[in-house]
């Protein structure tokens, strides 16, 4: 007992450490992102198609707000895509400027903010998390207090990466809307994940993020099920088995308490509470969207307009994606038979089967959700690899024995710089063509496969470990 | 890249498991034999890069028409005398213009191509100063902007006329380009004008024309290439604002700016010298910035009305020191015994040539590579890759002193009739030129090397760094292993981590380094190119020892990080293998010299230490290599040791100022290759030398 005290001493000066480290990191990326700001005359950034897509690009939201204050809908002449909500939150600050060029500064702000208090976000949900995966190895037995040290503070890693994430500064920079997007995802995860009391989950917020980033990229809404699974299983943890077999071997009194808990029967509840907050949240958007856009067609033409036209995959200048090019070659009568085909793989081949398959790891699930979803995008950029690839960074304690890290790792390297100079190959010089771009963004689409494959077998491995070490301990 | 490391780890988990061994497949067990082996592939690997490289002019192909369209020489000429004793009538005019001083030679020219039923106009266009633009590469000719500040006491004029055609709708051009010095032009830029004003005076009568044709007769006071990329950019980003320039000078020059649409191709002509024969000689320069070239198609009907209808000689620039070269003659009559014995062997195998061709045809390919490899255009034709026109330069050097009245004729008609069948080619153009390559290299003004073909020699030098990566990666992992026990277990798979950080801050001083010359120009005072290096190079010292004691970043710290070099050199070649690749699509010429160097260079990198120590004859002797090869790979040795080659005899104190004005001439052409260097080859070579006094 005395023991631990002095461990948990030390361990509390360790993170008083650790989170001055945090700060100053954090404070470098914030300082990091205006220089950038402030010198952005040289390399133009907010154009590249791997920034910003038509869903995200800011330029076309100063240009449907414009739209919008000459009394016209915003969605005529098919510039802007996006929410009639962020039109009105980050409209006025596009207009603001100086001799007639509009002022991306006060927007860029808005960004670095939102990428802060990302960050601060997945910091906290990292810390439950880690606090939940010390938990359970400890009521495995597996962990020794000599051995906690080996355990990473995932909290202030992930929320480290997300920020000095070249992904992230640049769509940071690259005045995509991008980071707000994020910011949404990271919100509901936060909710669902940290609470307020005790047993109580920060309910509403969950909705509430999941809601607001359905709304702006549709794509999140596949979050509904490990939000739910959060909230009625609770938190990450090896399979529900192993537990059982360690309350079999011991039956000590203390032990028994804590293993009860872990028997926690599916929260009905809870999950109802997050129905109902859903169905709150997104009959208030839904109200105030159509009250933004009364005199320009209402919701139907906002849904038209937005998921519409990223079910549809209207727009096909290049992007990252792997759709545009096909659908681009596609014949017309089969256009619709791919799209169908398409968007329905997603959620027939990766959504069911993974959510059965790790249930018990509903971040993980969130994870590799929001990875599939930003490989089969139509309009996929930079930004969304950055906000799984900080995901994934909440598990680096389990995925420590990822295979083929550096491969990988060198793969995203070389493909991400090879982008703009195919880019540049095909439409500056000529000399290249559209195949070039292509054949870049399949090859980053196949890298981006393996690392959520690996990142999943990794993690089906370590559920195996656990196993493997809970049966050794049980013979002993 | 790693992807045989991962069949080899692939294996080492199976086995460790206990689980049984399923036979991998075949395309596995290939992986995991090059790794296992990799010391002998590699070798194998790099020296069947270079045989290829010194096969390639055996492996160029005739050029031939691609486009149907063009039709080249299939129409008569329409040139007659008439309009060549125009061209000379405008030559003798100018002579007596310019020996009666009687103003600007501009009017002159201006008035002729209004004779000419052309529609005039001159552009005033100021010469720009040198700039730090090395990321422009990236970005395209848009965001060119104008200077700020004019001064009247320099610019330029240059005179454009367009003959509209009668068969056009005015959406397409043909550009020809007249470089012409207006204050001090000699008799041979004269003839130029001459043959183009000839050509003129035909076109302005034909019928069949429908591409409207522009000429550009450009102020090359300020060099060839200023005056037209002015031109472009005017004609192509119009600016809405007056510029200042316009109230410079008596030249009226405001507002009347004419454009013909898209340019679908450009010819700039020169008359140079006198060729050292007694026949004309056309030379043709085709490279842009960045190694870019024109169509192929453009250059072959050229080169194939120049041979077969007007009887000039043609050439492509050669290296003129390798034509004597001793081995290179060997190596050339070594092929051409090969190609004999092959051709006993099997009459089908014909890849001998004569080894007198072999050398033509080498000089010919290095010189092309170093061009290309530069990055920097050969001439003004440059200026119109930037804008996606095919163009190409012709410099023709007569074979007749030019105060010659006789030879001037024919020489006018000859020429003119060239350009007339080269542009009725492109006039028949339906579409811009894609039909034929616009990435090869060209060995003779008829034969050229496809990129399928010199991609192999690049891609066989580059093959063994991944494997030898890939095998130093499961040996270092495996030592790391052995040597800490506890810590390893925890990351098993990211061991790489410690040497990636400091493999990145290298990267990351390479970029500053790259970047310091920019901060240098803004130095106020003048100050003379050794004493600019002189500041760059201690700057980029200081920060390379700022960067060592920082704790963490240093390669030098790694004992007390537990990596190893094994690691550290692993990581170290997969960085350089994607610097090179990136830069193969870049710029061939510039990747293909850069592994020659750093390829062998990464690979024979090995702590001296233990060589020393060992004080065996084969360790030491790799531990000397190893030393050589870097002394040669760092740039500014590099850069003394090519310029000894190519005959400028070594340079001794003022090595460091001619440096920094090779690269000053390398960012101001907004060459990639000053990229490549300060961002692959910097930080790759440093990290070699780490490598090298690693203390391990």
């Amino acid at each position: 007992m005395k023991e631990k005290k002095k461990d948990d001493g030390e361990m509390a000066e360790e993170l008083e450490k650790n989170s001055y480290r945090f700060w100053i990191w954090s404070i470098a990326s914030m300082i990091f992102r205006f220089c950038i700001i402030l010198f952005p005359e040289n390399i133009n950034l907010s154009s590249r198609p791997e920034l910003s897509t038509p869903l995200t690009s800011l330029c076309r939201l100063a240009e449907g707000y414009w739209l919008k204050q000459a009394s016209m809908s915003p969605y005529s002449g098919s510039m802007y895509h996006g929410s009639p909500l962020l039109l009105s939150l980050l409209g006025p600050l596009t207009v603001h400027g100086i001799e007639g060029q509009w002022n991306h500064h006060l927007c860029s702000l808005v960004f670095v903010v939102s990428d802060i208090l990302s960050a601060v976000l997945l910091r906290a949900t990292g810390q439950q998390l880690e606090k939940a995966y010390r938990l359970n190895l400890r009521r495995l037995g597996l962990l020794k207090a000599s051995r906690d040290r080996g355990i990473l503070p995932c909290g202030d890693i992930a929320a480290l990466v997300y920020l000095w994430n070249p992904f992230t500064i640049l769509s940071c920079v690259g005045l995509s809307t991008s980071p707000i997007e994020n910011l949404a995802v990271i919100v509901s995860l936060y909710g669902a994940v940290t609470r307020k009391q005790l047993f109580e989950r920060r309910v509403p917020l969950a909705a509430f993020g999941l809601i607001m980033a359905t709304h702006l990229s549709l794509y999140p809404a596949t979050l509904v099920i490990p939000l739910i699974f959060l909230l009625g299983y609770g938190l990450d943890a090896p399979p529900r088995k192993l537990f059982l077999q360690t309350r079999d071997r011991e039956g000590e009194p203390g032990q028994d308490k804590l293993t009860r808990t872990t028997q926690l029967p599916f929260l009905w509840k809870t999950v109802l509470h997050f129905v109902f907050w859903v169905l709150v949240w997104s009959i208030y958007v839904l109200v105030l969207c159509s009250l933004s856009l009364k005199q320009y067609g209402g919701l139907e033409e906002m849904f038209k307009r937005t998921y519409g036209f990223i079910l549809n995959i209207e727009d096909l200048s290049p992007n990252i994606g792997v759709f545009w090019y096909f659908f681009a070659e596609a014949f017309d009568f089969s256009r619709n038979y791919f799209l169908i085909v398409f968007q329905i793989y997603m959620f027939l081949s990766i959504l069911l089967p993974l959510a059965r398959r790790l249930k018990h790891r509903p971040c993980f699930i969130a994870f590799v959700y929001l990875a599939f979803s930003s490989i089969l995008k139509s309009y996929p950029s930079v930004g969304d690899a950055a906000l799984y690839l900080s995901l994934w960074a909440l598990f680096v304690n389990e995925l420590t024995d990822m295979k083929h890290s550096f491969f990988i790792f060198c793969g995203y390297i070389g493909f991400s710089l090879l982008s703009p100079v195919m880019h540049n190959l095909w439409i500056w010089r000529g000399t290249g063509n559209a195949n070039f771009y292509y054949a870049n963004a399949m090859g980053y689409a196949c890298f981006q496969f393996m690392f959520v494959e690996e990142s999943v077998s990794a993690m089906l491995n370590h559920d195996q470990a656990l196993k493997k070490a809970t049966a050794e301990m049980t013979k002993n | 890249m790693a992807a045989d490391n991962r069949y080899e780890e692939e294996e080492e988990v199976r086995t460790d498991d206990g689980s049984p061994i399923t036979k991998p497949r075949p395309i596995v067990r290939l992986g995991i034999f090059l790794v296992a082996h990799s010391p002998v592939f590699s070798v194998v690997f790099s020296a069947a890069g270079v045989l290829a490289l010194l096969l390639l002019p055996l492996l160029a192909k005739n050029t031939y028409i691609s486009e149907n369209a063009l039709m080249p020489g299939s129409a008569r000429s329409m040139l007659s005398n008439r309009d060549a004793s125009d061209g000379s009538k405008l030559v003798k005019d100018i002579k007596n213009f310019r020996l009666n001083h009687e103003g600007q030679v501009q009017r002159l020219i201006g008035k002729y191509m209004s004779e000419m039923v052309a529609e005039v106009y001159y552009q005033k266009f100021q010469p720009e100063g040198n700039q730090f633009h090395p990321l422009h590469f990236f970005s395209g000719p848009a965001s060119y902007t104008l200077l700020g500040n004019v001064s009247c006491a320099s610019y330029g004029v240059n005179v454009v006329g367009i003959i509209r055609a009668p068969r056009g709708d005015g959406k397409e051009s043909i550009v020809l380009v007249t470089p012409y010095d207006f204050i001090n032009g000699g008799d041979y830029e004269d003839l130029s004008l001459g043959i183009v004003s000839s050509l003129f005076s035909l076109l302005s009568r034909v019928t069949w024309l429908s591409k409207d044709i522009i000429w550009l007769v450009a102020d090359s006071r300020y060099g060839d290439y200023r005056p037209v990329a002015a031109w472009l950019a005017e004609y192509h980003t119009p600016s809405f604002k007056v510029s200042d320039l316009l109230k410079c000078d008596e030249l009226n020059t405001a507002d009347n700016f004419r454009r013909a649409g898209t340019v679908a191709a450009a010819l700039i002509l020169k008359v140079d010298g006198r060729s050292e024969r007694f026949e004309d000689i056309l030379s043709i320069y085709a490279d842009a910035s960045n190694g870019q070239m024109p169509n192929l198609d453009l250059i072959n009907v050229v080169n194939y009305l120049a041979v077969h209808r007007q009887g000039f000689h043609v050439k492509v620039e050669k290296v003129v020191s390798l034509l004597s070269s001793s081995w290179l003659k060997i190596v050339g009559e070594i092929f051409e015994a090969v190609g004999k014995v092959a051709n006993t062997l099997n009459p089908d195998w014909k890849f001998g040539i004569p080894a007198a061709e072999y050398i033509e045809g080498s000089a010919t390919l290095a010189s092309s590579l170093y061009s290309q490899a530069l990055g920097i255009p050969t001439g003004p034709h440059g200026a119109f890759r930037d804008y996606q026109v095919d163009a190409i330069t012709l410099k023709i050097s007569p074979g007749f002193p030019p105060d010659s009245k006789a030879r001037q004729h024919d020489f006018f008609l000859r020429g003119s009739q060239l350009l007339e069948g080269t542009i009725r080619s492109v006039n028949n153009l339906l579409e811009k030129f894609h039909q034929s390559f616009f990435l090869y290299v060209l060995t003779s003004p008829s034969k050229f090397i496809s990129v399928g073909v010199y991609m192999i020699a690049f891609a066989l030098l580059v093959a063994s760094l991944p494997m030898v990566a890939a095998s130093l990666y499961v040996d270092g992992c495996k030592a790391l292993t052995k040597s800490t026990h506890n810590s390893a277990e925890n990351f098993k798979s990211w061991k790489w981590l410690d040497a990636a950080k400091q493999v990145f801050a290298l990267h990351l001083l390479g970029f500053i380094v790259t970047l310091l010359p920019y901060f240098i120009c803004q130095v106020p005072g003048q100050h003379s190119p050794r004493n600019r290096s002189i500041m760059w190079g201690t700057t980029s010292s200081l920060l390379l020892v700022t960067f060592v004691t920082i704790p963490g970043c240093s390669p030098f710290s790694s004992r007390l990080h537990g990596t190893n070099w094994a690691i550290l050199k692993s990581v170290t070649i997969s960085a350089a293998f994607i610097g090179l690749c990136l830069m193969s699509i870049i710029n061939f010429a510039t990747a293909e010299i850069g592994a020659l160097l750093l390829v062998p260079t990464c690979l024979l990198a090995q702590p001296i230490k233990p060589a020393l120590r060992s004080r065996r004859v084969k360790s030491l002797l790799g531990a000397f290599c190893s030393m050589v090869l870097v002394t040669i790979g760092f740039p500014v040795i590099f850069f003394a040791i090519t310029k000894g080659l190519v005959g400028e005899g070594l340079v001794g104190l003022s090595l460091g100022g001619e440096f920094w004005t090779w690269l000053e001439s390398l960012w101001a052409w907004k060459s990639a290759t000053y990229l490549y260097i300060g961002m692959v080859h910097l930080p790759c070579w440093l990290l070699c030398v780490c490598i090298l006094f690693h203390p391990s």
